[in-house]
Parts: C-alpha cells; sequence; structure tokens
C-alpha cells in the first residue's frame, strides 16, 4: 500500500537504519548548526513531519506546521490525495521572505471527501477524513478552523 | 554520546531525558537575535501548550523544557508515523547579566517568543570624558 509521496528523502530518514538512534544525527545537526550559524535557517522550509493514523470512524492527517497562521494552510482534496501547504513570513537582515512548506499525502479510497474537517492548535495541523462506503475522486476546497 | 559531551558540555541537553518522559528530550530549533537592550529568543516547539512549557533560568543557564500536548489518541492504528512525542529541551548559557524579571514569553501556535532584557549594569553606556 502506497500511503506517502515523498517529494525528498527527509532529514530524518537519511540516517535511519544505519545507526538506529536518533542521537548521533542530533549532535552532527548541532555541529553543523554551529559551525555554519547565522547560515542555516531553524527550520528548513519544503518538509514538515506528517502521521497518518486510523480508528474505526476516521483517518487522521497530523502535520506539523509551527508558527503558521490559519489563513496561510490550504488544505485540498486532490484524486485521493491530500494535498498540504502552508506558508510562513520570517524576518530576516534582508527584509521578510516567505518560507513555503508543502506535502501530498495519499490516502484510503474509502474517506468522504465531502465531509473532510481540519484544525489547527499549538502548531499542529489535523485532518479528520471520515469514512464513507463508495469513492468518488474529486476535488474540494477545505476550510481550516 | 559521552564522548561529544565531554567535548561540547552544552550538547549534553540535547540527550538528556526529561523526568516524566521515556523518550529521550530533543533540542528543538532556535534563533537568538541581540539589541542593544537585550535578546529576543525564538524557539520551534510544535505541539507544546502554555501547560506543558517551563521556563527557569537559574546560575546563568537558560532552560526550556516543552511536553508536548497534542498526544496521538488512545486505540488508533498508525499507519505512518514521522512526529516524535518526546519532550523538547533547550539549555542556554549566559553570562548573567539578563534581568529575569523583565523576561516575558509569548507561545503563539507552537513557536516561543522569548524577550530577554539586559540588566542595567550590562547595557553599553556611554563615558563622558571630562
Amino acid at each position: 500500500m502506497h500511503l506517502i509521496n515523498y517529494r525528498n528523502a527527509s532529514p530524518a530518514t537519511r540516517f535511519g537504519g544505519r545507526y538506529g538512534t536518533q542521537d548521533l544525527e542530533n549532535e552532527l545537526n548541532w555541529l553543523f548548526g554551529t559551525a555554519l550559524n547565522g547560515f542555516v535557517p531553524p527550520v528548513l522550509g519544503g518538509q514538515f513531519p506528517v502521521d497518518l493514523y486510523e480508528d474505526k470512524d476516521n483517518t487522521y492527517v497530523r502535520a506539523e506546521l509551527p508558527g503558521v497562521t490559519r489563513d496561510a494552510i490550504s488544505v485540498e482534496m486532490i484524486e485521493g490525495s491530500l494535498s498540504l501547504q502552508a506558508s510562513r513570513k520570517e524576518k530576516t537582515a534582508e527584509g521578510e521572505s516567505t518560507v513555503s512548506f508543502n506535502r501530498l499525502v495519499s490516502i484510503p479510497d474509502e474517506v468522504a471527501s465531502d465531509k473532510v474537517t481540519a484544525a489547527y492548535e499549538n502548531g499542529i495541523l489535523t485532518v479528520t477524513l471520515p469514512r464513507k462506503e463508495e469513492s468518488k475522486p474529486k476535488k474540494i476546497n477545505v476550510s481550516v478552523n | 554520546m559521552s564522548f561529544f559531551n565531554s567535548l561540547i558540555p552544552t550538547a549534553a541537553g540535547a540527550v538528556s531525558c526529561a523526568e516524566s518522559e521515556a523518550l529521550p528530550a530533543r533540542r528543538p530549533a532556535y534563533e537568538v537575535t541581540e539589541s542593544d537592550s537585550g535578546y529576543n529568543l525564538t524557539v520551534t516547539l510544535p505541539g507544546v501548550s502554555k501547560e506543558g512549557l517551563e521556563i527557569t533560568d537559574e546560575g546563568g543557564e537558560l532552560r526550556i523544557v516543552g511536553k508536548r500536548a497534542g498526544k496521538l489518541p488512545e486505540g488508533v492504528v498508525i499507519l505512518h508515523r514521522e512526529s516524535t512525542d518526546a519532550a523538547f529541551e533547550l539549555v542556554l548559557e549566559h553570562d548573567n547579566t539578563i534581568d529575569p524579571a523583565k523576561t516575558e514569553a509569548e507561545l503563539k501556535d507552537g513557536v516561543l517568543h522569548l524577550k530577554l532584557t539586559k540588566a542595567e549594569s550590562a547595557k553599553p553606556r556611554k563615558i563622558a570624558v571630562t
């Protein structure tokens, strides 16, 4: 079953399997972060962690998007996939820059796409996808609470 | 990791354990900028609410511990997971020139903004030559 479309290998998975622990990665990130102080942004744009889980009624997609305003979050159902997009304005030495994030998550066919809801709290976006009997591919816009 | 920690004492904060968590704490992304009056610290703490946040400043050590509120509900089936419930812990050392009474903290949408004001004695002063 194909669940997640990876656009790039995320930093969290790059060392996965070889060391079995994130400690070394944390240390290396810290060392490089120190050496390249002011050069590496606190959070790299593009990728953000996504969880996919389900109970008997719903499938849930949860994404970590700290510091994003609700207006800047876009949640769309596109032909059986959930598109999550967000942007955040950051102050830099040169002024203000916009960092964009996006993920496309393949979701199970049995989701009632017209009943999808989303909530944003403490920097975490949770999208609730209720199940239905039959699937009908279509594109809809979902408002974010 | 003891080798790294012995080389760089401040790195120990990245792997130390929070008291009530079985998972090791992780160091959050953060940014510090300095101005004449103080320091502005921005820490990314996704999933941390005000109740789960603890900020202490003692002995020249600013410690920020954030426990995640948004844990996965009981009884769900996890299909794919990239996040972790590990708490955040950030320890920053300073030279004790911060006035703790004037520290302001704001947590919004998983991002902590901390305004640290320099003590009067640490602010730059112009000295008139007579």
